[in-house]
């Protein structure tokens, strides 16, 4: 019985090495594929999440529910706090509203003198978000809505306030949003009042650095940050936070985007920015050029 | 008899998946979507090495090679480089119930938590190989400790909800009679 047990332990012990080899060097060829080639494995990653995490769902709102709810009344333990908070930011906010009304009526009146026409293309999709990235290494959530829905990747992902992330990976029924807050997020930004253009770039803290900014001296901490446009992946003049200057005397951004509750975003259908590729129409091809003359006996 | 104890070997496989699949969902769920200064431990993995030390003949390469690419994609990391390294790292565990079963505790979770470091200074060495991003080093410290200390509650937690011991010799010549 023993001699048979070793027999077969010396029959078992390689073949399950063999089988280990096999299988190891079948995920690190996975790896290398992906590391050659990313996108087509991202999107079988895609298509992986998309028939998996949806499916799950009826699963996972109940709980994220329960959680949240569940934090609502740890804040209610505060209420009476917060009720003054909140009664001292309404006295503020009243303030901000004349001063918001005064303007909103001076800027329909400015862009009725310049006969402005908002861009009709500027609209949005909003979907709700089913899961977020699930590591504590990267920064992204799942959103519920897809291809399906004409989502294509590289769209900006907002909250109502301010920019949230950009879409990256659609699967037919869902989309990954990397957040401003990863490490591998960068958005072209200007800083206003000054003008200044800069980078944000995700470091997976909540507060993304500023980089690549001229001059730092126009800058002080409080400015707004919006999104610049360049690069022609983003629409311009979204939203993205207020300047700070943190311990280490670096620029980062306080996001307006409410990140502790990300439910439900916008995402923004942007068809890109037109380029302006030649110098334009100046030289008249065959045709002379008319003279002063005959263009005033024209008037 | 032998059908007896097959079916209980693939429910118990099918307990495993589920349980994975359930962590999994619970790592998902969109309550963190704050960056966190803390990680927590990754628990997939501390499960597969808690049977793989105790009960082989539960969770064959395969079936974690499954798992752990699943966990890979799902997860949003380089999808195969850390499910193999994990994979090496099950294997090596697997390999000697016998020695596990005489050596006592502290020597399974000893060789455990080199399990776990090793693989995580592995995934740090071939990510900057192949030039990836690296994450930040106080959160894989963070989450390595974590991982190696939650090793015995997932030892506590396998036993007392799920049954996993350690391995008797007549499971051991299962397993040999059957590969």
């Amino acid at each position: 019985m023993a001699k048979d047990r070793n027999t077969s332990a010396e029959f078992v012990a390689p073949l399950r090495r063999l089988v280990l080899s096999v299988f190891v060097l079948l995920l690190l060829a996975v790896f290398i594929v992906w590391r050659i080639d990313s996108p087509r494995i991202e999107r079988l990653r895609a298509d992986i999440t998309d028939r998996v995490v949806p499916n799950m769902d009826w699963a996972m709102a109940p709980v994220t529910g329960t959680v949240n709810l569940f934090r609502d009344f740890q804040s209610y333990q505060r209420l009476a706090e917060q009720n003054q908070e909140l009664r001292s930011e309404l006295r503020q906010m009243r303030a901000w509203k004349e001063a918001a009304l005064q303007l909103e009526q001076e800027n329909a009146r400015l862009l009725d003198l310049n006969n402005v026409q908002l861009d009709p293309r500027l609209t949005y999709i909003t979907g709700v978000v089913l899961a977020d990235s699930g590591s504590p290494f990267r920064q992204s959530v799942l959103l519920n809505i897809g291809a399906r829905d004409g989502l294509v990747d590289g769209w900006a992902t907002m909250d109502g306030i301010g920019l949230v992330g950009r879409i990256s990976g659609v699967a037919q029924n869902s989309a990954r949003v990397l957040l401003l807050t990863d490490a591998n997020s960068r958005v072209p930004a200007t800083i206003q009042p000054s003008g200044e253009q800069a980078l944000v770039a995700g470091d997976n803290t909540g507060r993304p650095l500023v980089e690549f900014i001229e001059n730092r001296d126009v800058v002080r901490p409080g400015d707004r940050v919006i999104s610049s446009g360049d690069g022609g992946v983003f629409p311009a003049g979204l939203l993205i936070g207020a300047l700070e200057v943190d311990r280490g005397g670096r620029l980062r951004v306080r996001l307006s985007a409410d990140y502790e509750r990300l439910e439900f975003l916008r995402v923004l259908r942007h068809y890109g920015t037109p380029q302006v590729s030649d110098t334009g129409g100046v030289i008249r091809d065959g045709t002379p050029v008319p003279s002063v003359e005959e263009v005033a006996g024209n008037d | 008899m032998t059908e007896t104890t097959g079916f209980q070997l693939w429910s118990m496989r099918g307990l495993f998946v589920t349980l994975t699949l359930f962590l999994l969902l619970a790592e998902l769920l969109p309550l963190q979507t704050v960056p966190r200064a803390w990680a927590a431990p990754d628990l997939i993995f501390c499960f597969a090495l808690v049977w793989s030390a105790r009960r082989p003949d539960l969770v064959p390469i395969w079936l974690l090679a499954l798992v752990f690419i699943l966990a890979d994609l799902m997860l949003f990391r380089p999808p195969g480089l850390l499910a193999a390294l994990m994979l090496v790292a099950c294997f090596n565990l697997q390999s000697n119930p016998a020695r596990v079963r005489s050596s006592g505790f502290m020597t399974e979770w000893f060789r455990a938590a080199i399990m776990i470091v090793a693989v995580a200074m592995g995934d740090r060495l071939l990510s900057a190989l192949f030039l990836l991003p690296l994450p930040p080093l106080s959160l894989v410290t963070f989450q390595v400790i974590g991982t190696a200390v939650f090793y015995p509650v997932a030892v506590i937690v396998s036993a007392t909800v799920f049954g996993v011991r350690l391995s008797s010799p007549s499971d051991i010549d299962a397993l040999g009679g059957r590969a």
